[in-house]
This record gives structure tokens, sequence and C-alpha cells, in this order.
């Protein structure tokens, strides 16, 4: 039995992420390759390090520990070699502030399952629960299953936030042991998903459907970016699919782009091509929506950042 | 930053939320003439001073203000100037034969049947407008010259303690709920035949004295009201108004029955509840603070509801209540002359108790906790300050209309105390099982039961974290080398951690036992040479007992110490255990330098501190179990002694008014990471910026601190961003999360929602705030972790300018 995982965050009193209080438990590794990922150190399965240009007071203390050479103190303060770096952690360890973090860490069942009962009178009050989300949580599907079982014993309600990239039978397995699936449809022209996205849109179609089969309830969530997913001919079609093939869908969220993960990208030393991509307007939002409700879907909801005006 | 603070030392309602647009006419001009204090000639409550004439009379004592030491150079010009202003009222010779309490009694009665100011102001409903005094102490020479001595031996030492930033400790007047209900019920006619009962029993000539003395004062409230209702009449007599002809005659209808009889509609029971509380702060000469009301929407209700059968509306008791809301403030035109007025920096806390279990856990909200709710949004005054009992059964109703006005008030319009939390502790205590439901919190949240508790809820506050600098230090003082504690030897010494920790403990106890002692000093005082008979009337115990209300009367009688610095304290010694005993990785010399040296050249040192070590309020079992370890060793041995004069115990809290901010530059650095000046903690809650696993965290470290032993309960804020209370689905997890504070956390709380202001200053002093998150959806960042240009966006955002 696998008993460990990777995991970038456990992230207690999350209240955007399902029904209620909830504490979501954030998968390393994902199949996805999103432009728009607003949680890229979720991407790469392995641990990276990340520096905190904030916290760091210029003690030196990680270059001298970082037996691998990766890492180097210049005028822009610590430099990471990725290529060096196996991401062993002996430099967070020392990091007398806290400004190396290593992101990712090996979580055992148990003291995962410890972590996310704490909050159980709070899941109890507001029906909430525990999400687990990444990353793609499916990747590391064995330790998932494992997991959604023990918070079945303990009673705790279990979201299911997943991409739906993931092998059928595994699928099917995760969703009958989750209580409610969050999936995302980003894009329902194939051609543009696999190029925003990386990987085709059918599994993932496929993935939404067995859920409606299971009688599984759902909510579907689209990130509105700009110049990419924002048609209203895409919200169209994703709202057509909802409406025909999802009666099982409690709840459609269009979520608006947001830009708060360029730092993490910085600290990654990864490219964000939408850096400069501005804001959706509310305005903009609220016609979406009236797209999605005109083709028949219920419950639209708008949840995040936008800007008022036009 | 600097905090707007109310006394629980919390961040205020202040001015962030107006007035309702659509306030009545009369309520509306009566708000107004409130807030006017400079330019209202014609009236201003500020305190008049009464002598004998004697010439070793007092009129005020230094020791009631002896937890507000940033008055303490002022003592001998208030003294003075208040005496030099004093109206002489002579009394007759047989007067100085009597025994002190009955000459209290007999000079309030005279004060206020023929010389407190009557005043009736154009348009109100509820009238007794003078109230703020300073009354003569009627000390005979020989009293007055031991009361002196008693007061300079306190302040000796009291002077020390704030000066070293220990603490302070008072006897302090106010905080305490008067039998309100019972006054009611009965009137002072049934008050007064009640102690003539007492009398007839084989008393002790004490007891006799004291009777006589509480008789007195209940027969001068209706000459008293009696004055009221002469000013009336004669206002209508010149009225040209005729409607409001009416209502003044009304009035004085009204004051020829209340309080001296029982109210039976509800403007006379409004009636006579005022002049009952006013003539408290006049008796006490203490404008309000802590004056509280306990469960005011319980025991008006039958009066509310009574008139609403006959025919009174909803809307006219709410103006009603209008009118008496405004009441209360101008208590703080004790102080309008220094521009303190108007509340907007400080609050005295004339608490009123909403909502709350009855019996069985019954749920005991009614219609007035709605209407009450409906008057404080639309007045957005100070006083009376709105404290919301919640409980397992509080009705949904009532938790969304609480959240509701969170969400509105962008600050925090009221605080929540926690039934079952609270009432734990009161048990713990020794209140009775079946009777606790019935308690209410006085002046913030101090609990306290109804009608026969006086606990000097403020009356001690000790800095927990000075036993840190002292264990580390040989008990001396590191600014100044003074010998504060015992030498409990050079921390180079302690080689295990028990050692360390013992040390700490023993200076604790000393730091305690000290100030414990210097509050005895002043309650001694007080109780031999400062009686308050009327407040006795309203106490039960007292007429019983034949004790008066500063003399151990009330059935309940205890004094309180409230905990400073709690956090500090026990982030502290965690950081000790961890970093010097368990991983070493700082020695105990490098430890001791670098808090000598305020950190500085230490910053490696610190840093570790503040990273590297377990922190009280993320749910962290080692820190937490340090916490319940040190509250329950303080806390039980407070609770252990007594006073010799009054007999009344000691019992823990955890309230920190400001003194977490005014005893920050006299806290030498402690091992959590805190450089000197930088503020303690405040109340029960976790170090600034240290709860970095949010609400739910900090809210089990807070519940798991065994807040039982501190019965008089713990301040407890948790401040969020508005993103969530932005639709009612996000309200809703709000009311979850209140739902399970009852099951998980402590006993009051404050939700505190984050200004555009706050976040501004989290991008100035990261460290302190690095427990502020940022919710978007599927995304929560720390607000100091992300780019600046992006923590500008949220800023605009939440400022709602983009």
């Amino acid at each position: 039995m696998i008993d460990k995982a990777v995991i970038f965050n456990v992230q207690r009193f999350s209240t955007e992420d399902g029904p209620g209080i909830r504490t979501t438990v954030f998968f390393k590794g994902c199949p996805l390759k999103c432009t728009w990922c607003h949680n890229p150190e979720g991407i790469a399965r392995k641990p990276q390090l990340m520096w905190y240009d904030v916290r760091c007071i210029g003690c030196g203390d990680c270059v001298v520990t970082c037996r691998h050479g990766a890492l180097s103190a210049g005028e822009s303060g610590i430099s990471i070699d990725r290529e060096k770096c196996e991401a062993c952690g002996a430099c967070a360890d020392v990091c007398p502030a806290g400004a190396l973090d290593l992101i990712g860490r090996t979580w055992s069942l148990e003291e995962l399952m410890d972590e996310v009962s704490r909050d159980a009178s709070f899941y109890k009050t507001s029906g909430g629960g525990v999400t687990l989300s990444g990353g793609e949580v499916l990747l590391q599907h064995e330790f998932a299953m494992n997991f959604m079982k023990e918070c079945r014993k303990a009673g705790l309600h279990i979201a299911l936030d997943t991409s739906g990239y993931v092998s059928g039978g595994i699928f099917e397995e995760a969703i009958g042991l989750a209580d409610i699936i969050l999936v995302d449809l980003k894009h329902f022209d194939a051609e543009k998903h696999l190029e925003y996205t990386g990987v085709p849109l059918e599994p993932i179609l496929k993935s939404a459907k067995m859920t409606a089969d299971a009688g599984r309830p759902v909510w579907v969530r689209t990130p509105v970016i700009p110049g990419a997913t924002d048609s209203d001919d895409n919200i169209r079609a994703i709202s057509r699919f909802i409406a025909g093939e999802l009666p099982n869908c409690e709840r459609y969220d269009i979520l608006p782009y947001s830009n708060l993960c360029i730092s993490k990208y910085e600290r990654l030393g990864m490219e964000f091509i939408h850096a400069d991509t501005p804001l959706v307007t509310q305005q903009r939002m609220e016609e979406l929506k009236a797209v999605a409700e005109s083709e028949g879907v219920v419950n639209v909801v708008i949840q995040g950042l936008t800007v008022r005006g036009v | 930053m600097e905090p707007k603070n109310n006394n629980c030392g919390c961040d205020s309602v202040s001015t962030i939320w107006g007035a309702a647009d659509n306030l009545p006419d009369r309520v509306k001009k009566l708000r107004e003439e409130y807030f006017s204090f400079n330019t209202r000639e014609h009236f201003r409550n500020e305190a008049t001073a009464f002598s004998t004439g004697e010439p070793w009379d007092s009129v005020w004592s230094s020791s009631n203000w002896g937890i507000n030491p940033e008055i303490y150079t002022f003592f001998t010009a208030i003294e003075d100037s208040l005496l030099a202003g004093a109206k002489i009222v002579k009394m007759p010779g047989e007067f100085w034969n009597e025994p002190l309490p009955v000459r209290r009694a007999r000079f309030f009665s005279q004060v206020i049947q023929k010389h407190l100011p009557v005043q009736i102001l154009d348009g109100e409903m509820i009238v007794g407008a003078q109230f703020n005094t300073a009354l003569s102490k009627t000390r005979t020479q020989k009293e007055e010259r031991r009361f002196k001595k008693l007061q300079d031996e306190w302040f000796e030492k009291a002077k020390v303690h704030n000066e070293l930033g220990v603490g302070n400790s008072g006897a302090v007047p106010g905080h305490l709920i008067p039998n309100y209900k019972k006054a009611l019920e009965l009137g002072f006619k049934g008050l007064s035949g009640l102690i003539r009962e007492e009398m007839k029993g084989r008393n002790s000539a004490r007891k006799r004295d004291q009777l006589r003395a509480m008789l007195e004062c209940c027969e001068a409230v209706q000459g008293f009201a009696e004055r009221y209702a002469v000013e009336a009449e004669k206002l209508a007599g010149g009225e040209k108004d005729p409607s409001r002809r009416i209502e003044l005659l009304e009035i004085a209808r009204i004051c020829r029955k209340v309080p001296w009889n029982p109210p039976d509609t509800f403007h006379e029971a409004l009636q006579a509840l005022w002049f009952t509380h006013m003539l408290v702060m006049a008796a006490e000469s203490y404008p309000g603070p802590g004056v509280s009301y306990g469960r005011i929407d319980q025991y008006l209700y039958k009066y509310y509801e009574k008139s609403l059968s006959q025919g009174m509306t909803r809307g006219q008791a709410e103006e009603l209540l209008m009118c008496y809301w405004i009441k209360g403030n101008y208590a703080y035109d004790y102080i309008g002359r220094i521009g303190n007025n108007q509340g907007i920096n400080s609050g005295f806390g004339q608490l009123v108790t909403l909502g709350g279990c009855g019996p069985e856990g019954r749920d005991m909200t009614n219609d007035l906790t709605y209407l009450m709710l409906d008057v404080i949004e639309s007045m957005n005054m100070l006083e009376p300050k709105p404290n919301v009992r919640i409980h397992r059964n509080t009705p949904p109703e009532l938790m969304k209309r609480v959240c509701d006005m969170l969400a509105k008030a962008q600050g925090a319009p009221f605080l929540l105390n926690f039934d079952e939390a609270s009432m734990r502790g009161l048990v713990w205590q020794g209140v009775d099982e079946k009777d606790v439901w019935d308690y209410a919190p006085v002046g913030c949240l101090e609990n306290t039961m109804q009608g026969n508790d006086r606990s000097g809820t403020v009356d001690v506050n000790l800095n927990l974290a000075k036993a840190v600098e002292l264990a580390l230090n040989e008990g001396r003082d590191v600014a100044t080398g003074r010998q504060l504690g015992p030498r409990t030897g050079k921390p180079g010494g302690f080689d295990t951690f028990e050692k360390f920790y013992t040390a700490f403990n023993r200076q604790l106890d000393a730091l305690l036992d000290d100030i414990v002692g210097t509050v005895e000093i002043a309650d001694t005082a007080r109780a031999k040479y400062e009686p308050v008979p009327y407040l006795s009337v309203l106490v039960d115990g007292c007429m019983e007992s034949g004790r008066d209300v500063t003399a151990g009367g009330p059935v309940n009688s205890y004094i309180t110490v409230e905990g400073i610095a709690f956090a500090t304290a026990v982030d502290s010694v965690a950081a000790v255990k961890k970093l010097v005993y368990e991983d070493k990785r700082i020695s105990m010399a490098e430890l001791v330098e670098a808090l000598k040296s305020n950190f500085e050249g230490h910053e490696k040192t610190r840093q570790m501190l503040l990273h590297r070590a377990p922190k009280y309020g993320t749910d962290n079992d080692v820190a937490d179990g340090l916490a319940k370890e040190i509250n329950t060793r303080w806390t039980g041995r407070a609770f252990r002694r007594k006073t010799g004069v009054t007999g009344r115990r000691f019992r823990g809290g955890y309230l920190s008014w400001n003194y977490w901010i005014s005893y920050a530059p006299s806290t030498a650095a402690t091992p959590d990471g805190r450089t000197r000046g930088t503020f303690l903690s405040n109340g029960i809650g976790p170090v600034n910026g240290m709860d970095i696993k949010g609400p739910t965290a900090n809210i089990r470290s807070v519940g798991k601190a065994g807040l039982e032993t501190a019965p008089n309960g713990a301040s407890h804020t948790v401040s969020l961003s508005p993103s969530l209370l932005r639709d009612p689905e996000h309200i809703d997890k709000l009311a979850a999360m209140l739902r399970g504070y009852c099951e998980q956390g402590g006993t009051a709380l404050q939700i505190n929602i984050l200004d555009p202001e706050t976040l501004r200053q989290a991008q100035k002093n990261p460290e302190e705030y690095r427990n502020l998150l940022v919710r978007v959806t599927g995304y929560n960042a720390y607000f100091v972790n992300l780019g600046r240009e992006i923590q500008d966006e949220i800023i605009a955002r939440e400022a709602g300018t983009i």
C-alpha cells in the first residue's frame, strides 16, 4: 500500500474549493500545462526550491550548505541553478528566515489524516470537508484512493478537484469515493484545448460524462482567460455540453483570469505568458454568465477577481 | 500601526459606518446635539464636584483610576481642580455623628434631591441628563488620613509596576451588572421594603448602619425623579407645540411613577431603567466604564410585549430605544474638555447583552433582540456597547443578522460572546450549573453573573511576558537593572529546559503575588473608606450580608487578574524549548546576548526565533500544550488567593486593553523574536501575524488553552479579508465559522474586517502580517509574499477603486 504522497500545500479554512469550510490538499504534479496555471508549483511532480526575496536576510548560509553548487549569491539575491538543484532541502532547513522553501514534501497518510481532521467541527457546521486538489491529484491515485477511504471512515465530506485527464478505470474508482467532483472544462475547441493545456479534450469530456453516468454531483469550472477561453462561443459550447450531458451538474463557476500568480512564476524561474493580460471586467463576466444561462445552465456563479466598470 | 482602540484592546467600531439616513427627526436632532460637545453651551454633562466643604475633604480617588497609567502624572491636578471647583453642600451638625456609609448615603441623597442640575433636552423622551459627578467621600479627618496612607502605599508600588512594564492595578468602579431586573420588578419602593424586612432581624451594628444607608438612598431616588416631573411640567407650561406638550406631561406622569413604583409600559420601563442606571454612575462618581445592563432584551421584553398589546407600534418602540441609546453616550462628556470625547478613541463599555441561551441550552432570542440590533445599526454610537451571545442553539435568523451586520459594517459593530465556553469557566469558578445560563458580560467581554456579582474585572493587569525577561536576567529588569523578582540564577546555568521553565514560573509567581498584594491595598482602602450604598441596594448579597458592594458584599465577589501578552510569553518559552534545548541551534549565551542587545547584530538568531519555532495560534500541539500549562498554572495560583479584608478571591482572564501597546517599550526583547517596542500579543490571541494557518487553526489554539480556569473570559480578535464576506454564500461560511467557534474556540470573539489601510501597513511591515491571506477561487496566497505590484492591485480592489 502506498502511504506517502508529494503534497505542496495543505490549506485550512479553504472557502473557495467546494461547499462550506474545507481543508484543501494540493497534490504535486500535473499532466496538463495550462498556460495560465495559477498554481505553477503544482505542475512538476518533484519538489522544487523557491526563494522569497522579501524574507531573505542575506546571511549566505544556504550557499555554504548546498552540496550541489546550485546556489549563488549575487546583487539580486540568491540565484538557483535548477540544473544542479536536487531539491534535497538542506538549504531550506538551514535558512533562518524561511526564505528558501522546498515546495512539495512527502506526507504520510497518517500525518495527512491528522491535519485534515482538525477542522472537522467546522466542516460539520458549514457543510464542508476535504478537497483533493493539485496539480492533478489522480497522478498519485493509489495514495489518493487510500486517503479518500480514510476520509470516508472518518466521516469527512470529500470534494475531488480534478482535471479529468485520467484513465477511465482510475477515474471511475475515484469518483465513486468522492462526494462531489469539481471538474474544469477549459476550452471546447479540441485544437485550442491541446494548444493551451497540452492535452487533448476528448478524455476530459469522457470523464465528465462518467460523472453523469455515475450520478455524482459535479461543479464545472471554466477559467475565463482573455484571448484564450473568454469568447462567447467557448462559454456557449461548454454550457451546451453541461446542459445536454451533465444533468448532475449542480453549479457552473466561471472564474475570471487572475494574475496573482506572477510572483510564483518568477520564483520558480518559469515564464508566464499572460503576465500582461488585463483582468476581466465584471460586466464581461455578467455577459458570459448570461450566455451560459441562455443555454439552460442553472446556478452560474462568477468567482474571483474582476475589474469594475467596462 | 496605530490601532483604533476600544477598551478590549481590539480594533473598534470608530467611525467606519455612519448613522442610517432614515432616523426619525427627533432622534437625528438629539444625536447631532450629542456630537456637538464644543457648541452645546446649554448642556454639558461634565463632572460636577460636590464637597462637604471640610478642609480635608476629598471628592476623587486616584486608586479608582489606577489602571489608567496615562493619567498617573495628572492625579494630583485632577483631584485638586475638581475640589477647587466643587459646590459646597453644607451638612447639618449631627451628620458627623453618623457612620461613614450613612454619611455617604445622606450626602448622595442631598445632592440628587437638591443640587444635581435637572435638565430635559428638547425632544427627548427619556429624561435624566446630568450624572457625571465627583461626590464628597464624606470622610472624617481621621478616616481621610488613614485612607490617604493606604492610597499612597498602593501608589508607590503601582508606579513602579507601571514604569517597569509589570502591569497596573486599582480599585476600579463600575464593571458589574446591577440587578436592574429586580429594580424594575419591585421599584425602589419594593427594594426599600426588602431593606426594612432585613432590618427586623438581629443584626450587627455594622449591618444596621449599612442597611440604614441603603434605605436613605432608595428614598432619595423618589425625590430625585420628582424634580424631573416638576421640570417636565414647567416645560409643558411654556411649550407651544401641542404634541410636545403632551409628551412632556406624559414624561411628568412617568417620573412621578418610576423608578419608585414598578413600571408597566415599555416607556415607563426605559425611564425607570435610565434613572436607575445614571444614578449608579452618579453614586460611584465614575462615568460609566463597565456599568453594564446585562440581558436587556430579556428583562425589558415583558414591558415591550405589554405595550405592543396596548397599541404601541414597533416603530414607536424603536424610537424610544433610539432616544435611550443616546443617553449613555453622555458619559463621554466627562472627558469632553480633553478632546477624547464622543467615543472616537475609547469605549466606556456600558455593555448590553443580546440573545443567548436559557436553561437546558434553550435559545432566548426574542423580537426585542432584533429590534435592538436594528437600533444599533441605525444609530452607530459607541454606547451602549453591544455584545451578542452565541451558542449551539442560536437560531439561523439571528446568526444571519449578526453576520450580515459584520459584512456591512466593515468593522466590528459588536463583540460575540460564546455561551458554552463562558459557562464552563463560570461553573469552574463555582457558579451553580442550574443558574449559569443567566450570566452576562460586563465592560467588554468579562463574564459575570447578573445583579449579584462584582468581580473587579479590570482591577489587575499583569504582563506575563515580563516573567520571560526576568527569568533570563536573574530577576532584574533589563533596561534599569532593578531587581524585580527572585534571583533565579544565571541563564547559563539552566542546563535543561526544565530549569529555565522553573525560573520562568518562579518569576511569574512573584510578579503575580506582588501585583495582587498591591491591588489588595487599594481594595482595602476602598472597602473601608469608600462605600457606595446606592449601588449596594442594586447588588444582591449586600443587603443580606450588610456589607457594601465595595466590601465584599455581593454574592459573587472576585478580583480579576487580566493577563497581558499571553502569546508573547508562550511563544517565547516555546522558542527557547525548541531552539536552545531540543534543536540546539541557538546557545543560551547567544540568546541572552541577542536579547540584551535587542537583536542588533543578531538578526540570524532573531529570524530563527521567528521562523523556526512552534507558534501558538497555528494549532501546533507543542505550542498549544505550553499555552495550556502556562494558563492553568498562573490562573490556578491566582484563584487560590483571597484578600484579607474583603474576602474576595482572585480569578484570571485575558483582556489587554491598550497595555499590549503601552508596555511594549518597557518589555525587553523576547525569545519569540520580538524586539523591544514591538507590540505584545493582544488578549488570548496569537502574536501579531503568527496565525499563519488561518482562522480555524487560530481558533483551535485558543480553544486548547484550557480557558475555564480563566473564568473572566478572554478577548480574541480574528481578522478577515472583506473578500470572505463578498456574497451570501460566503457570509454563510462566516456563520458556520462562528458555529464552529462554539465547539472549538474561546469565550469571546471580535471579527475584524481588514481595511485597505491594514494592507498598506502589511506592505511596509511584512513580518507582522505573515498571516494575511488573499483568496481567489482555487488560489490562496499570503499577501506579504506577493510582488509589490500585485499587492497594490489588491489594495486598490479592497478600497473599491478598481
